[in-house]
């Protein structure tokens, strides 16, 4: 929409100026920085919009911009809430200043449910069963992990586009109450799946043996296989007794993940170095 | 050994630019099973880039999250680098892959840091452009990030793929007891992945959904989509349960919420 409708008035939007603005979203950290992180993006998000809404005056046209350029941190998926609404009361003719109030509350609860729903549940669900699957040589792993994750996500922009915009504000509280049931229900299967992972991908070996005289391939000999013990007592044991310690790591002492990988390679290294781990 | 040519040195150059500036548009391109999967098609490779794209995905997933803004270890350093040396040399494993490109991840990482702080001024220009009404220049002010980010990734793409003899000849000076070591560490790697998830997603009231899935997993031996079938029937259970609640406590308030029915 290149918004060349001059009328003397604002001009009213449409619901395809919705859509449009809704999935301009992805263009939020185009201009991403680190003096006001997606500022930009948002001002560049709501640009046709506004190109419309307010085109046939410059001066007006500019401040919007700059005034939508200050400081914005949220997540991605769940802005079109905020544009919306953001749109729903412009187009009322209010003022950014009146606006202003409510695209700032927004922004931190709506990272918050965003952040925990795609980054915390829907990418590490969807990660360890696409990333199983490949691992199993399954060529559609890789496109099927694309297209689940972007086809969530890309609805949770329009029902929040369209949310935003049908309900104005006074919906937020019970967004975020039905945001923590399901939140909460794709943690139990986000931390099932993973446990589930971490006993089967995590590989530590023991290759330590006491053998009678020499250690020959394919033959059955009467040895002390240490790796066939740790295997009775429980399967998996070692591998989910090293993600523990790095899980105490990690959150109880706050060690770095730059350590933590330090730690891992060097251990390995010298564990196989002398033939502890294989 | 497989020789790379320069189309294909080019086109995965150009396939890490696409998948960089998928990082900021949100589009979960930046991963390794995706960027490994495109190099592997670009070298006709697909079952060892299939490989590296696992480990790498289940090592690297838990680097992804984080606070808005904090910039973790890149997924190109295993999903681009680290694939390439799995395909081209023979000594190196996917498992070994891992480990080996590590440095790159966390030179990449340090990259984007320097691309975020270079484009702090950016705020300044665009302010500066909107006071001449010149809209085009703040749009190109808003999307210069994005820019330098498919300009980097197509030259970590481009050059990693160009200088793989390069590399391949300071892989081969690694000797074989130091690679088996990797390979047993590339093995480890994933615990801190899916640990840092755990730091995040682990509640009390969850502790027994981490011992289910481990029972399926280490006992049972279920497929991974098993195991998460198993964990959708309690968080089914639970969403049901949660909305029950939550349909008694709106008749019993007696709110006027029309819009209410689309949510339940």
């Amino acid at each position: 929409m290149t918004g060349s409708n001059h009328t003397e008035q604002q001009n009213k939007l449409t619901t395809k100026d919705y859509t449009k603005t809704t999935l301009r979203a992805y263009f939020l950290q185009n201009g991403f920085n680190y003096s006001n992180y997606q500022g930009l993006g948002y001002a560049l998000t709501m640009f046709p919009a506004f190109k419309k809404l307010y085109g046939n005056d410059p001066e007006r046209l500019s401040q919007e911009l700059k005034d939508n350029s200050e400081f914005y941190n949220t997540n991605p998926h769940f802005l079109p809430f905020i544009t919306s609404i953001h749109l729903a009361m412009a187009e009322n003719g209010m003022k950014y200043k009146d606006i202003r109030g409510i695209k700032m509350a927004l922004m931190g609860p709506l990272a918050g449910i965003g952040d925990s729903l795609a980054q915390f549940c829907l990418a590490p669900l969807f990660s360890t069963i696409f990333a199983s699957m490949a691992m199993e040589g399954l060529g559609f792993a890789p496109i099927g992990f694309l297209l689940a994750m972007n086809g969530v996500l890309l609805g949770i922009k329009l029902i929040m586009g369209n949310y935003g915009r049908k309900l104005g504000t006074s919906m937020i509280d019970k967004l975020s109450e039905k945001m923590g049931v399901i939140s909460d229900a794709a943690g139990m299967i986000g931390v099932t799946v993973i446990a589930g992972l971490a006993a089967t991908f995590v590989k530590i070996k023991v290759a330590l043996t006491f053998a009678a005289g020499e250690m020959q391939e394919g033959v059955k000999q009467s040895v002390m296989d240490i790796q066939g013990m740790l295997d009775k007592i429980a399967p998996a044991l070692l591998p989910i007794l090293y993600t523990l310690l790095m899980y105490y790591l990690i959150k109880k002492k706050k060690v770095t993940t730059y350590w933590l990988v330090l730690l891992t390679v060097v251990l390995g290294v010298v564990l196989s170095f002398f033939g502890i781990l294989a | 050994m497989v020789e790379i040519s320069i189309i294909q040195a080019l086109l995965i150059g150009l396939w890490t630019a696409f998948c960089y500036m998928g990082n900021l548009w949100g589009i979960y391109t930046n991963r390794c099973i995706v960027l490994s999967f495109g190099v592997g098609v670009i070298l006709g490779d697909i079952p060892t880039a299939l490989q590296c794209g696992a480990i790498g995905e289940l090592a690297f997933m838990g680097f992804g999250v984080g606070a808005g803004g904090t910039v973790p270890p890149n997924p190109i350093g295993p999903g681009i680098i680290g694939t390439l040396m799995a395909i081209t040399m023979s000594s190196v494993t996917p498992e070994s892959a891992l480990p080996i490109s590590i440095p790159f991840a966390v030179a990449i990482q340090f990259l984007q840091t320097a691309i975020y702080t270079v484009r702090a001024g950016a705020p300044e220009s665009a302010a500066h452009a909107l006071e001449k009404h010149d809209f085009n220049k703040f749009r190109r002010s808003a999307n210069m990030t994005i820019l330098l980010f498919g300009v980097a990734g197509f030259a970590l793409g481009f050059l990693g793929a160009f200088s793989m003899d390069t590399l391949s000849k300071l892989v081969e000076m690694i000797p074989q007891w130091l690679l088996d070591g990797l390979t047993v560490a590339g093995g480890m790697l994933p615990a801190i992945g899916f640990a840092m998830i755990m730091s995040v997603m682990l509640k009390k009231e969850l502790i027994p959904f981490a011992l289910l899935g481990y029972i399926c997993a280490a006992y049972f031996s279920l497929p991974i989509i098993g195991i998460a079938l198993v964990g959708a029937v309690f968080a089914i259970k639970h969403y049901n349960e949660a909305g029950k609640v939550a349909a008694v406590a709106a008749t019993a308030g007696e709110s006027q919420e029309v819009e209410h029915d689309d949510w339940i």
